[in-house]
């Protein structure tokens, strides 16, 4: 880690300005020393630390407009989506929504408290924090596993790490206006492993895991309190890219509460030999649907009570 | 004119910014020299990663519990011993982790701005607030806790490093380890912490933990290290308690999951759950 010493003190012939590094200054004096320092704290502030005037400011607590239960989220729930699937994936699709409305949990794995995954993440689940290094953009969620990091540090893919539910992400910042500020975060995310779902209606993604997702986020300086993501998802289960756009507003609340949401706590679902069960308010098993039969307990040497 | 006070602003914002500590990377739990390999592969003192690092888990741990709460911990391990999960089912069952166990493995990320560290742990973030706040008057309980921290320049040097944290405000039951060490089921913990890189070894953090709870005799003080991967893009590996776990908790019994999908006894004996709700439904 490097030193600035010159930031202790920077003291003008003229008496002007003061500069010790702390948030209180004086701003004084003739052009020529103003000049000068502007110089020197800029070499000295480039050398040594992230410059974060250049991005957006999005400190504060974001939420979906829209909600997050729907993929789309100006549009119904399941079939209301109108999702571009191919045959194949619609039938497994309303395979799914029969399945819920018997009881079911149908494909969607968030049941059992698995991550959502990309590019249901995109939903924008609970309070979000967005959290900007040089290296990496984070989205901060408290959800199932939700937490992403998007790698801005001019990485390649790796070739050589497991897939995972939400992927990896590499991504660049873009000045569209020439202004010196990031005002575009475009975003592609592969390496992903399943099952993975839309949303919660189980609408489905191709179980062979080859879905790319693309995301340009937008920060508009005129809004500041919302943030734009276009996504776009490249996956076999479509007949073409699906673009949706999600937006997200920001509370102006200094000091947010960040909710800590536990899947596992309060969750009644429960699986046993692939079959779902609930959990009752005592804590014994239920069947979840109609005519559903027990649990085999072949292994158990004592008869249930 | 303007410009250049702008310049000069930010480049104020910048220095002020160059003060905190650069602490990136991935930091991964730190095993003494002197360690075995546990049950489920990872090095250790002793049993399963433990509070302390230098000592096993378990009753190697010497914590100064009361006797009441030696008595829990004995009782754990008794149950584990027979099959159970004793004072550790919320965390066989994957519950939050909370403090100080989330602490426990790496690895960790700290994400240092002026108002706030992150310490992102797997599937958990800690906040510790450095913004100057007072401690809020009602504090929803959390497993992690609620932070606030300061910013210290010990060898005034004109940079921070020491971050000195207090959390308060939990929910439980909370474990210092998976043999079900435990905290007071009050959940009246308070945990005090100097976090600071090593002097004479950059490629260590310690964590200062002193933890105050009414299950300890009096305050217990470990000093918890982490070592710093040095692969440039660490592996921030997707790690689910869920996924791959073979238990299943059917309300305060833990059961296996067979290969087969089956449900069989994790303990002697037993009982198999209670289906009382199917009798009208079974065929």
């Amino acid at each position: 880690m490097t030193r600035n010493d010159a930031e202790i003190g920077v003291v003008p012939t003229s008496g002007a300005a003061v500069i010790t590094g702390r948030t209180t200054m004086r701003c004084s004096g003739s052009i020529g020393v103003v000049a000068f320092s502007a110089a020197l704290l800029v070499k000295i502030a480039s050398a040594t630390a992230h410059d974060e005037t250049k991005y957006p400011d999005l400190r504060g607590q974001w939420t979906a407009i829209g909600g997050s239960v729907r993929y789309v989220p100006d549009k119904p729930r399941g079939l209301g989506q109108e999702a571009p699937l191919t045959p194949e994936y619609q039938a497994i699709f309303e395979a799914n929504l029969k399945d819920m409305a018997e009881g079911g949990q149908g494909t969607d794995p968030t049941t059992w408290c698995l991550s959502p995954g990309m590019p249901r993440v995109t939903n924008g689940y609970g309070e979000m924090e967005f959290v900007i290094t040089p290296e990496t953009f984070h989205i901060l969620v408290f959800h199932v596993f939700d937490s992403r990091r998007i790698f801005t540090d001019g990485r390649d893919f790796p070739t050589d790490v497991d897939p995972s539910f939400l992927g990896i992400s590499i991504g660049r910042w873009i000045d569209t206006k020439g202004d010196g500020h990031y005002d575009v975060l475009e975003v592609e995310t592969r390496n992903m492993k399943g099952p993975r779902a839309f949303d919660a209606s189980g609408l489905p993604l191709h179980a062979d895991n080859q879905t790319i997702v693309k995301e340009r986020y937008t920060f508009d300086k005129n809004d500041p309190d919302v943030i734009s993501n276009e996504v776009t998802v490249f996956d076999h289960a479509l007949t073409r890219p699906w673009i949706v756009t999600k937006r997200y507003r920001r509370s102006r609340n200094p000091h947010p509460w960040w909710i800590e949401d536990n899947c596992m706590e309060n969750n009644y679902h429960i699986r046993i030999q692939g079959e779902p069960y609930f959990l009752s308010a005592e804590g014994m098993i239920m069947p979840a649907k109609k005519g559903q039969r027990p649990p085999d307990l072949r292994y158990f040497n004592q008869p249930p009570k | 004119m303007i410009g250049a006070l702008m310049v000069i602003c930010g480049g104020v914002k910048a220095a002020e910014r160059a003060k905190y500590p650069e602490w990136k990377g991935a930091w991964e739990r730190w095993i003494p020299q002197v360690s075995v390999v546990s049950p489920s592969g990872l090095r250790t003192p002793g049993g399963q990663p433990s509070f302390d690092q230098t000592k096993p888990w378990a009753r190697g741990q010497e914590a100064p519990l009361t006797a009441e709460y030696q008595k829990v911990l004995e009782d754990s391990i008794a149950d584990q011993a027979s099959g159970g999960q004793g004072n550790n089912f919320d965390r066989a069952r994957c519950m939050p982790t909370g403090m100080p166990h989330m602490m426990t493995f790496g690895p960790l990320e700290f994400v240092v701005t002026p108002e706030t560290t992150y310490i992102l742990i797997r599937t958990q973030v800690r906040r510790i607030f450095t913004d100057g706040r007072d401690w809020p008057k009602e504090i929803e309980p959390s497993y992690a806790g609620y932070s606030i921290g300061r910013w210290i320049d010990e060898d005034g040097d004109g940079h921070y490093d020491v971050l000195e944290a207090e959390t308060r405000g939990f929910k439980g039951p909370r474990v210092y380890d998976a043999s079900g060490l435990p905290l007071h089921f009050d959940n009246q913990s308070i945990f005090k912490e100097r976090i600071y890189r090593d002097k004479t070894d950059p490629r260590i953090i310690h964590d200062e933990v002193t933890v105050i709870d009414h299950a300890l005799t009096r305050p217990w003080t470990v000093d918890k290290r982490y070592v710093r991967d040095s692969n440039r893009h660490p592996d921030w590996r997707e790690s689910s308690c869920i996924e791959g776990s073979d238990l299943v908790a059917i309300g305060k019994e833990m059961y296996i999951l067979r290969a087969d999908g089956l449900l069989m006894p994790a303990k002697k004996d037993q009982p198999p759950p209670d289906l009382r709700y199917f009798k009208h439904d079974t065929k």
